[in-house]
């Protein structure tokens, strides 16, 4: 299958929050089957890119499509399911559920017993919480953490915390995975084991975007990278050539002179 | 760790964990045996207490599940309350309908009054929203009197056909409240495991994890609304059979702040005995403290700031406690 054809794309994408333009006509398009990457300085807009591609925000200009299907005016539930999901930044965790079950939550909208199994002891509810739960089990011990289901997030430290955050959003095989600083507060081996599970990850169905600030790990992973600064992109392209561009270096990655 | 915790499956590891020793299977069991026997140890004006405190548990529990699950508090409830014990009332009276068809249609129309309030006010929260509901008790008892050809007006209506033929009422309204209330219990125990009881979780508490996983806010809020409604319901058609008279005097203003004071201070338990505390609170302080004229509303607020005090300590407590027997 050509990796255009079920890329997300975003044209002329402009967000202003009063007079302040956050993004500035942005064109994107992140391909099925490769790894994008998105990076720059704070401030640069990666996650309000992230927000209008899935929903949370509505770009003021521009459209944003998937496989064809246009998606400007879809809100972020209508998003997911077609399959576009999304990690955060700051780790959005329910406290009250189980690790487990917050992983769960990555295949809800797939369940179809109805709300007299959620007050009944109805064979459906019972037979459809124990597939899920299998899966988020599943889901749990690709990412590392086959001994956690049964915890609570806050007993958690906050590096296992961000993998079971991504490993809700890995559970419900999505079509677009967005992934925001999915490596903040991991540790080496916690990366390592990121960067393998993102590796085995990488499908030709699935569009994979990453923003993150671990420059190793987007450079080691990435087919592609876009740079973002002041709402702009300055550089887009392999990994070597972001690597090479010298914009890249004088904003983001710091120039010679800086050594 | 026990054997029995090791051999537990991954739900009954959760319930176990949520609940606490407090609120364990076992001692809800116990509990609930107790109770069942408590009308041959009680006299009868015990047991019609105990039979309203089952009732206005129910209601603690709707107001609690609206705090736990949807993030908000409802001054209002009396609404709902009265929604299902006219509902009691009316067919009883008027057409002879007993429970078996009267509670359902409570429960229904709790429901559907649940959606219909939470859909115009989806986007209210906190202060805002707790007014709005205000409004809803506020306008109950006027509801009530303007329909007086059905509801009976002040004098209100008399429910006395028998849920059960054969049986005393004086058993009956114990009975069927206790019954009303594990059976509703059990219910919302069932909910946290579900599909559906999750996604309320985490719109409570992080919406747009929620809106980004497929769960809308908007459905989130009228759902809770709706459980709530008819949680709210149910109390007021069991307060309608236990209590037997219907009237609006039972569902003022005054009424709804007490079942919120009551989820206040069963610290907003979901679980029987919790709500338990909750529907005592409400129902046997002030008939405690009847004979106290008018230092009711004085004594009435230091039992309550008495049980705020004692719920928010009681854990140091315990575990001073726990230490000081280690060291023993």
């Amino acid at each position: 299958m050509d990796q255009t054809t079920n890329a997300l794309r975003g044209e002329g994408i402009a967000l202003s929050f009063g007079g302040i333009k956050v993004l500035k006509g942005l064109d994107v398009e992140f391909r099925a089957g490769e790894i994008t990457g998105l990076i720059g300085p704070n401030g640069a807009g990666k996650t309000s890119l992230f927000n209008c591609l899935t929903g949370a925000y509505s770009p003021q200009q521009g459209t944003i499509s998937y496989a064809g299907d246009r998606l400007n005016g879809l809100p972020p539930a209508a998003r997911a399911n077609k399959g576009i999901v999304r990690s955060f930044q700051h780790v959005a965790l329910c406290p009250d559920l189980t690790v487990r079950e917050n992983v769960m939550m990555g295949i809800a909208r797939y369940g179809k017993a109805g709300w007299l199994s959620a007050f009944l002891p109805l064979p459906a509810g019972a037979r459809e919480r124990e597939e899920m739960a299998r899966s988020a089990d599943k889901a749990l011990v690709d990412l590392g953490l086959p001994d956690v289901g049964d915890k609570f997030p806050a007993e958690l430290p906050p590096g296992m915390q961000r993998l079971v955050e991504i490993a809700r959003a890995v559970v419900g095989k999505p079509s677009v995975l967005m992934l925001d600083e999915p490596a903040a507060g991991l540790n080496n081996s916690e990366t390592r084991d990121l960067t393998t599970v993102l590796r085995k990850l990488a499908s030709t169905d699935l569009v994979l975007v990453v923003v993150e600030h671990d420059m190793d790990l987007v450079m080691s992973i990435c087919d592609r990278i876009y740079v973002l600064n002041f709402g702009e992109f300055v550089a887009v392209g392999s990994p070597e050539e972001v690597r090479s561009n010298p914009d890249v270096i004088q904003i983001y990655l710091g120039s010679d002179d800086d050594e | 760790m026990s054997d029995q915790a090791t051999h537990m499956t991954p739900d009954q590891t959760v319930l176990s964990r949520l609940s606490g020793v407090a609120t364990s299977g076992v001692t809800t069991t116990v509990l609930v045996a107790a109770l069942i026997f408590m009308p041959f140890l009680l006299g009868g004006s015990w047991t019609f207490t105990l039979g309203l405190c089952f009732a206005n548990s129910i209601g603690v529990l709707a107001v609690s599940l609206l705090v736990r699950y949807g993030g908000e508090v409802s001054i209002g409830h009396t609404f709902f309350t009265a929604l299902g014990a006219y509902s009691v009332g009316v067919l009883d009276v008027r057409y002879g309908i007993s429970l078996w068809a009267s509670v359902p249609l409570a429960l229904l129309l709790g429901v559907t009054f649940g959606l219909l309030f939470a859909w115009p006010s989806r986007n209210l929260h906190g202060i805002y929203l707790a007014v709005t509901t205000l409004a809803l008790a506020l306008a109950v008892p006027e509801m009530i009197n303007n329909f007086d050809a059905l509801t009976g007006g002040y004098e209100g209506l008399y429910v006395s056909t028998p849920f059960i033929p054969g049986v005393s009422m004086g058993m009956q309204r114990y009975y069927v409240a206790l019954v009303m209330l594990v059976i509703v219990c059990v219910a919302v125990a069932r909910l946290r495991l579900s599909r559906q009881g999750m996604a309320l979780l985490l719109a409570k508490t992080h919406p747009s994890a929620a809106d980004a996983f497929g769960t809308r806010r908007v459905w989130a809020r009228i759902s809770i609304m709706g459980i709530s409604g008819g949680i709210g319901a149910l109390c007021g058609a069991t307060l309608a059979f236990s209590g037997s008279t219907v009237s609006p005097g039972g569902f003022t203003f005054w009424q709804a702040i007490f079942l919120l004071v009551g989820s206040v201070v069963s610290f907003y338990g979901l679980s029987l005995p919790r709500v338990l505390i909750g529907g005592a609170f409400v129902t046997l302080v002030p008939q405690l403290l009847s004979a106290s004229g008018a230092w009711i509303p004085v004594f009435y607020g230091l039992a309550l700031l008495g049980m705020i005090l004692l719920g928010h300590y009681m854990p140091r407590i315990r575990k001073a406690m726990a230490q000081k027997s280690e060291v023993a």
